[in-house]
């Protein structure tokens, strides 16, 4: 319960501030389409734009009982490229569990409408080896994604959903490996991003996001052998530098 | 105010929205479907010649290409290598043997109905007198859910289960009293209903959790708090050691509605109501031994006037646990099972050694631990995969393997020549 309150609180928090930044500033040009990161919109040729962020997730309680949980740190980065293009990676760690994704993105921008199709290339890698565990794991997985939107001029409102293939997965406990199942269909996800204008030419990113899968990868470390989907809820908090 | 509103409803449906996990009910097709109660017993050479290993010839793609049959206390097991497994009661009218039950995945939530019977030609006639036969057919069909079973099931005798394995002293350990909440079961883990469930799935001996109340009571249960995962919302929440024995009987009750055992309810239960053979007492804290320990010990002698063959042990899971049991006088003479070091094993004179299955199988610590005392044990937990379990029971020399899938181990164990 106590993480719900955090959550709970922190939102009530930035949905403050996000609402109450819409008030108009006079000689103010800042439109919000030139600052997103979630939002689709075409990105400056050759142009670099990265954010910071905290996930705080809910994994189900038959997958972690009462073990100790931790926020996701998550960097994302996205590189301009030509004909609407851009580059998208994302660094996301709980230290024991790690994921580096790398996809091509397609743009497309009407109006206040945006629409971005994209394909994403995963590892992920994780290691534990405290309390007598020497654990670890290394995979590949494809994201398929899709995103819509649309902005205002200071705040955007996007709907991301993707899926999920684990194309290879090994995991190893000392010498002894564990092999998953390959290029099997994981599940995916659905997430809903607001992007806010929080000061000067600075935007704040509020996710939250819904995760249906049977192997919810920063869980790796418990060797699960259910064979069933579960929502991991996901509340996430992003700046963009 | 619009985007206001939204935004605020939003959040609050996340925050506040039911979580409840799914359950997986016992199929049924109604009350008045069940025939099995109507059918005569089974007398012990009749299950005897049941037992064995199957062939599947119909329905070998759902359910692999061998099935094992045994017996338990409360009917009969059919079980399969990839965690599928028959729950199902057996009896016979005439010479024809009618088996009923359902079938469900320990790995998913799968589950169905299933009805089978032997006729008098295909064994039925040789089953029920007892005569013995090696030309069993079982026929039936299973279904999904609670529909009507329409798909076809058939099961070929092949061999009886080795002597080898009949003979072996091997443990299969279900974890907390044989299945865990999130495995879904009917019953609540850590529960005398759990302990009289779990030997339906195949279970010898079960691992349970001691914890103390704040009056000194030794009672049955997992988390250090009280909480949703483990019982029904009541008045009670947080630290489930700082309540009375009487709080905790009066007020909490675990998920599918069963009352926290006592160790001394629940030792009881296994010794007076169960075939159980092995009960493994994972101390949850270390103030609880001199509280275990001479309920332990009545629990023993209990056994022994009944002619139960029944070792109940006292775990020790950390050092805290290790240092209470050797500050309690006369602790050599206390039967218990150490989950750490072989150095540790002997310091304590423990009479299992129990070690992590991710450490593999250790065969050479296991045959030191052999080496010591001809009677001396070595189990494993906690393991759930069905290809390590093969691979243990296959290579390992471990005399139990503690897991959340009995109906696999057992599988593994039973079909071993």
């Amino acid at each position: 319960m106590n993480l719900r309150f955090t959550f709970f609180f922190m939102v009530m928090l930035c949905g403050t501030l996000m609402l109450s930044a819409q008030k108009t500033v006079p000689n103010d040009t800042f439109d919000i389409k030139n600052h997103t990161m979630q939002f689709p919109r075409p990105h400056k040729l050759w142009g670099f734009k990265i954010s910071a962020g905290l996930s705080m997730v809910q994994p189900p309680k038959d997958l972690l009982e009462n073990s100790y949980q931790a926020p996701l740190v998550n960097i994302h980065m996205i590189f301009g490229l030509p004909w609407n293009l851009s580059l998208e990676s994302n660094v996301t760690t709980l230290v024991v569990s790690n994921q580096l994704t790398l996809g091509p993105r397609f743009t497309y921008l009407y109006k206040n409408f945006g629409v971005k199709a994209g394909w994403d290339f995963a590892f992920i890698y994780g290691q534990l080896r405290q309390a007598g565990f020497d654990n670890s794991l290394a995979g590949w997985a494809s994201y398929p994604n899709l995103s819509v939107g649309y902005k205002l001029r200071k705040m955007s409102f996007t709907l991301k959903g993707e899926l999920m293939i684990v194309t290879r997965s090994t995991s190893k406990t000392g010498e002894n490996e564990i092999y998953r199942p390959t290029n099997f269909f994981n599940g995916g996800t659905l997430a809903f991003y607001i992007e806010q204008r929080i000061h000067k030419n600075k935007v704040f990113v509020i996710g939250i996001k819904d995760n249906y899968e049977k192997f919810y990868w920063p869980t790796w470390m418990i060797f699960t052998t259910f064979n069933r989907y579960y929502h991991v809820p996901e509340l996430s908090f992003a700046w963009i530098l | 105010m619009k985007i206001k509103t939204l935004y605020l409803a939003g959040i609050l449906l996340f925050l506040f929205g039911c979580n409840k996990d799914a359950l997986v009910p016992i199929p049924s097709a109604g009350p008045s479907s069940s025939f099995i109660t109507e059918t005569n017993p089974l007398g012990k050479p009749s299950k005897e010649i049941m037992e064995g290993v199957y062939q599947v010839t119909s329905g070998s793609d759902k359910f692999g290409e061998y099935m094992v049959v045994k017996w338990n206390p409360d009917g009969i097991l059919l079980t399969c290598k990839n965690g599928l497994h028959f729950i199902m009661k057996a009896g016979h009218l005439d010479s024809v043997v009618f088996v009923q039950g359902y079938w469900r995945d320990g790995y998913s939530d799968a589950t169905g109905l299933c009805n089978m019977y032997i006729s008098k030609s295909e064994g039925g006639a040789s089953i029920v007198s007892g005569a013995g036969t090696t030309n069993i057919l079982i026929r039936g069909a299973y279904g999904d859910n609670n529909n009507l079973p329409d798909q076809q099931l058939t099961l070929q005798y092949l061999r009886p289960i080795s002597d080898k394995i009949k003979n072996a002293n091997f443990y299969i350990l279900g974890h907390r009293a044989g299945g865990r909440n999130s495995d879904r079961l009917p019953v609540s883990e850590n529960s005398l209903a759990m302990v009289k469930f779990t030997q339906q799935l195949g279970t010898t001996g079960v691992e349970v959790d001691p914890r103390i109340s704040s009056d000194g009571v030794a009672f049955i249960y997992h988390d250090a708090d009280i909480n949703i995962r483990l019982t029904q919302k009541g008045p009670l929440a947080g630290d489930v050691s700082a309540y009375t024995w009487l709080q905790l009987s009066t007020f909490v009750r675990l998920i599918h509605g069963e009352k926290i055992p006592s160790v001394e309810e629940l030792l009881t239960y296994v010794v007076d109501s169960t075939e159980l053979r092995f009960v493994y007492l994972d101390m949850k804290s270390a103030e609880a031994v001199p509280v275990v320990i001479p309920i332990q010990q009545k629990a023993i002698q209990r056994a022994k006037e009944k002619g139960r063959d029944l070792l109940i042990v006292m775990g020790i899971p950390n050092t805290d646990v290790l240092n209470a049991l050797l500050a309690y006088p006369d602790y050599q003479n206390v039967p218990t099972l150490c989950e750490l070091s072989i150095d540790d094993f002997k310091q304590a004179n423990s009479v299992v050694w129990a070690p992590r299955w991710t450490l593999g199988t250790q065969n050479d610590l296991v045959q030191q631990v052999h080496d010591l005392n001809a009677k001396n044990l070595a189990v494993c937990w906690t393991i759930d995969s069905p290809g390590w379990i093969r691979d243990f029971l296959n290579q390992g020399h471990f005399d139990g393997l503690l897991t959340n899938y009995p109906y696999v181990v057992a599988y593994y164990h039973y079909i071993q020549e």
